[in-house]
């Protein structure tokens, strides 16, 4: 779409009355273009005056705390989004994963396209990810160690991704679990930084897709892997 | 936009810090409007508090991702909660739980009439200077979290109708209240 395609759906965007294509076209033009996000400014300014101030739910900030003391939620490491924003590529090694993948990488680039931080409630996430799995054409792998399967990885030919861990060791809250995309020309990038104790979360990936690696790393995830891999799943 | 309301600002500062009292002061601030859209999207309590836990837990971890040149902090933390919501709403499971046929455009007769007697004077003013029709299409949208695709197919009209109407009336909309503002 051409930037002024784009620009007329501003005001649809700014009310979530998009979806699929349009929605990730509109999302990505805006990321870079000023005249646009000034647009999107203006028309979610207006949107937030379709509602009126009420008081504060009851029993939500508790549960909002022991979330924040959890760990449990998915995080987003500043450095990483801040290279997402600028669309840097940062090139390093990620020998482990290379090896996990008999894959001779070289120097390999991570670059943090999509963050998890889109939850929308565990339940709704698990529900969601099962409607993707049936999902024609969809990948659907298993990460497996010693002990068996230790979570899933689904992702659909329109790139909405999910990560269901079902039997990952909690980590010390100083370490992460962290997701990365393996692609058809051998570049390793980070889906998403998940958390010591993650739960599941979704991510969005478009592009051929080779494999998906999971990976232990120091606490607020990292650009460069330490190569401390749980497992890998090739597609 | 960039009107930055300076304790707003001091909040967000803090909780880019890590100080747990700013999110409590935002939480006190915020939670009911973010709950109240939430909820008008969803209509279920339960789903609309866990949106509320999801914004403010997210804001927590990512303050930075919050661009006061863009706007305020409560239209932030507003369009991570209705994103929220349109996302669980447009899946199959919220739609079993909360036991409700998606509403038609009959619904939003009332709908609408209660939306706009909850609203300040000004957007209330500003909502009645629209046609009719751009406030359905546009009410329908943000209130039920359908897409233009769907509202079209709901009221059986065509999508570009549907998309001039939210276009020109969120413009008008976008428009008066500046000039309200200023």
């Amino acid at each position: 779409m051409s930037h002024e395609d784009i620009f007329e759906l501003v005001p649809l965007y700014a009310l979530d009355a998009l979806d699929g294509d349009e929605q990730a076209e509109v999302e990505a033009h805006v990321g870079h273009c000023d005249e646009c996000a000034q647009e999107l400014s203006r028309h979610r300014a207006v949107a937030a005056t379709f509602t009126a101030d009420e008081t504060a739910p009851t029993g939500v900030w508790e549960r909002i705390v022991a979330e924040i003391e959890s760990g449990v939620t998915v995080a987003e490491p500043t450095d990483i989004d801040s290279a997402h924003r600028r669309g840097s590529r940062s090139p390093l090694w990620m020998t482990a994963v290379a090896a996990a993948l008999a894959l001779v990488l070289g120097v390999v680039t991570v670059v943090q396209r999509q963050e998890l931080a889109e939850m929308a409630g565990p339940q709704g996430i698990i529900a969601a990810a099962e409607d993707a799995a049936a999902t024609p054409g969809a990948i659907v792998g298993d990460f497996t160690t010693e002990s068996g399967v230790v979570g899933r990885v689904i992702l659909t030919p329109d790139g909405e991704g999910y990560i269901l861990p079902t039997d990952l060791e909690p980590l010390p809250s100083d370490r992460t679990y962290q997701l990365w995309v393996i692609t058809s020309d051998e570049v390793v990038i980070s889906a998403g930084v998940l958390g010591n104790d993650p739960g599941p979360a979704r991510f969005t990936w478009t592009g051929e897709v080779a494999g998906f690696a999971l990976t232990r790393e120091v606490a607020g995830g990292v650009m460069s892997s330490a190569g401390d891999v749980v497992s890998v799943v090739e597609t | 936009m960039g009107a930055v309301n300076r304790h707003d600002a001091d909040l967000a500062t803090g909780v880019a810090r890590g100080e747990r009292q700013a999110l409590a002061a935002l939480f006190e601030n915020y939670s009911g409007v973010v709950k109240s859209v939430a909820f008008r999207v969803l209509r279920d309590e339960a789903l609309a508090e866990d949106v509320v836990q999801d914004t403010f837990v997210t804001f927590w971890k990512a303050p930075h991702r919050f661009d006061p040149d863009r706007g305020s902090l409560r239209t932030y933390l507003l369009t991570i909660a209705h994103r929220r919501a349109v996302d669980i709403v447009r899946s199959e499971e919220s739609r079993s739980r909360r036991q409700l046929l998606p509403p038609d455009p009959h619904h939003f007769d009332v709908e609408d009439e209660v939306w706009t007697r909850s609203l300040g004077d000004h957007v209330r003013d500003a909502l009645s200077q629209l046609a009719e029709g751009e406030r359905e299409a546009i009410a329908m949208a943000y209130f039920a979290g359908l897409s233009y695709v769907e509202v079209a197919r709901r009221l059986g009209v065509p999508e570009g109708t549907i998309k001039s109407r939210i276009r020109s009336g969120m413009r008008k909309l976008a428009s008066t209240l500046e000039e309200v503002a200023s």
